[in-house]
């Protein structure tokens, strides 16, 4: 069962277009990465995908039903996001922060209820962030704060989690701990994961589908292991990439220097078949 | 176990607050260039005595004052909380969008019109600022929508500009008038507590009182839209509505204690960051006790003003800055961990 459906989308900021009738599916409970380099629209496409843009054609489907056709209460019970990590201007606390995901579920007192107070607890403790929770936010790492966003969109309680570029300014340990904590919750569950990244190797490892944008409005869609092809990347970032195995799963290392230099000789893109 | 806020740690502080506020009213209505004798006030003076002195004292002249201050305080407290919420930025106070200069301008032209009547126990001088201060901040308003998704830093720079724009012209109006019409409108915008009727001040009171339960009522809400415009629409939160009540009832209550004291300043800027410092940035708190709060402060800030230069009088303006500043900078030196825009 699909849980998004993009029909036929395009969008653009004064005349240029970004997105050109992009058209594709998100199954329920899968994984699935959004990349491509800088200008290609991967955020304008999830903020499309949450209602912070609006199309200029075509349609988004959440749930089966037009995306235009939910409030922002409504949409916030089935959509969560993830936004590149920041520091909010006035001092919360983690459990504050976390608990403003339950903002659309507190009484007419404005105050949460019980249930309320375990969901979030269960979010902290997912994200292994309950051990902080009476701290503020702004004295927290990078890495720290960003599980905390993690932990609030968890108990915003949604099927879908939009994620955009959850690690970028992350060390490498800490990247591979927020997409560790994104597989759980779509394992263990069940939530369906859309995340923008730049980074091919960890969409790689982690991602179920990925659709790959390219800046003048082409993409590729499909699994990881068919899309990001040594050819697509080449072709798409405009870099030439060393393509290594680790077991099954594949890895791209990008050659810059290396490449000009002449002491690496990459494989010649139109020759490599995905396996 | 979590330090959030809950609805019986909420009701249990602004009860203490609220019992603090009435101490320092009845303290500060005793305190003046006259001594007021509670007993002499409440007391039977006798059947012969036409006049009871410190009665009058008490009721007709301190009392209102004092409901006033209360009035003010409260309504540019909340106001600051509410703006610096909405336009996330800590420097934000309730004139931040060019309210004052609209006020101003408003005054001057009630000055120089030469007006001579009175609407609802108010002078032309307190209409017009009331109407000056409102114009002022839905042409602001209509500006910052028209620049767009954007349209905070967009609401700040039309604010900026109209601010100056109108400043301008009140330079030039006092340029032209009359020395002694220009002296009673910078006395005016100066900000000063005069003695009102009980009729403006419940009429005040119930306006105010009506703004701040409208700001109360979306608190929650307040404090996800701190966090981002984008953010709090992903959490369910009608931007747009909650943006429009708050800039409303904000504008609202400011235009009201604008036309009650003129123009006074750092009770809107210091007090929400003062009880941010001890309390936490939680709207649902931080609103009423800031409300309460500033009602406190410029009750004490004036009765200082009456008292330090008796018989003379000092602007109370001139002490919510030169008692209220020093205050704050201990607070903020003290608890400079809880400040989340000093970051670490």
């Amino acid at each position: 069962m699909n849980v998004i459906e993009v029909s036929n989308l395009s969008f653009g900021y004064s005349k240029s277009p970004v997105l050109d009738d992009l058209s594709f599916e998100v199954e329920s409970g899968s994984f699935l990465a959004i990349a491509g380099p800088n200008g290609a629209g991967k955020s304008t496409l999830l903020n499309l995908l949450c209602a912070v843009l609006k199309s200029k054609s075509g349609t988004i489907r959440i749930d089966g039903s037009p995306i235009k056709s939910y409030g922002p209460k409504t949409l916030a019970k089935k959509v969560a996001v993830v936004r590149q990590e920041f520091v909010p201007v006035f001092g919360f606390s983690v459990f504050d922060t976390v608990m403003m995901a339950r903002t659309t579920y507190f009484g007419q007192m404005g105050f949460e209820s019980r249930a309320d107070r375990k969901i979030v607890n269960e979010a902290l403790e997912a994200t292994d962030t309950a051990q902080f929770s009476s701290r503020l936010l702004g004295n927290l790492s990078g890495g720290e704060r960003q599980r905390v966003f993690i932990a609030r969109a968890l108990a915003q309680n949604t099927a879908i989690l939009l994620l955009d570029e959850p690690t970028s300014f992350l060390d490498l340990k800490h990247q591979v701990g927020i997409y560790d904590l994104l597989k759980a919750a779509q394992l263990e569950k069940g939530k369906t994961i859309v995340a923008v990244t730049h980074d091919v190797n960890l969409a790689a490892q982690y991602a179920d589908v990925v659709l790959l944008l390219e800046v003048r409005s082409n993409y590729h869609h499909g699994e990881a292991k068919e899309v990001f092809s040594t050819k697509h990347i080449e072709k798409v970032f405009g870099v030439r990439t060393f393509t290594g195995r680790v077991g099954r799963e594949k890895f791209f290392l990008p050659l810059g220097r290396l490449a000009k230099d002449g002491q690496i000789t990459p494989p010649n893109p139109s020759s490599e078949q995905p396996k | 176990m979590d330090k959030s806020l809950t609805a019986k740690k909420l009701i249990v502080t602004v009860t203490l607050a609220l019992t603090l506020l009435v101490v320092v009213m009845f303290l500060c209505s005793l305190m003046g260039t006259e001594r007021v004798s509670l007993r002499k006030v409440f007391g039977s003076t006798g059947p012969q005595e036409l006049v009871n002195p410190d009665y009058e004292i008490f009721v007709s002249v301190r009392l209102p004052r004092i409901i006033l201050a209360v009035i003010v305080g409260a309504a540019l407290a909340c106001a600051g909380v509410v703006f610096q919420a909405i336009l996330r930025n800590p420097l934000a106070d309730p004139y931040i969008l060019g309210i004052s200069s609209g006020a101003g301008l408003g005054a001057i032209i009630a000055v120089l019109s030469g007006l001579n009547w009175v609407f609802w126990g108010r002078s032309p001088i307190a209409v017009f600022a009331f109407a000056g201060a409102m114009g002022t901040i839905w042409l602001v308003w209509f500006i910052g929508r028209l620049t767009g998704k954007s349209h905070i830093t967009g609401l700040l720079l039309a604010g900026v500009v109209v601010n100056a724009f109108f400043s301008a012209v009140i330079m030039f109006l006092t340029s032209v008038a009359k020395s002694e019409q220009v002296h009673s409108t910078i006395f005016w915008l100066m900000g000063n507590m005069a003695e009102e009727d009980f009729f403006v001040l419940w009429l005040s009171a119930g306006a105010v009182a009506a703004g701040i339960l409208a700001l109360f009522y979306i608190s929650p809400q307040l404090n996800v839209i701190s966090f981002g415009q984008d953010d709090a629409r992903n959490m369910g939160v009608n931007v747009t509505a909650i943006q429009t009540i708050a800039f409303a009832a904000a504008a609202f209550i400011t235009a009201v204690a604008v036309s009650l004291s003129g123009l006074i300043g750092f009770v809107g800027l210091i007090v929400p960051h003062g009880v941010r410092l001890v309390f936490g940035p939680d709207h649902r708190q931080l609103l009423p006790l800031s409300g309460i709060v500033g009602a406190i402060f410029l009750v004490a800030a004036d009765t200082l003003a009456r008292i330090i230069v008796a018989p003379a009088q000092l602007p109370v303006g001139v002490v919510t800055a030169i008692v209220g500043g020093p205050f704050f900078l201990v607070l903020l030196v003290k608890h400079t961990h809880k400040v989340g825009w000093l970051g670490k």
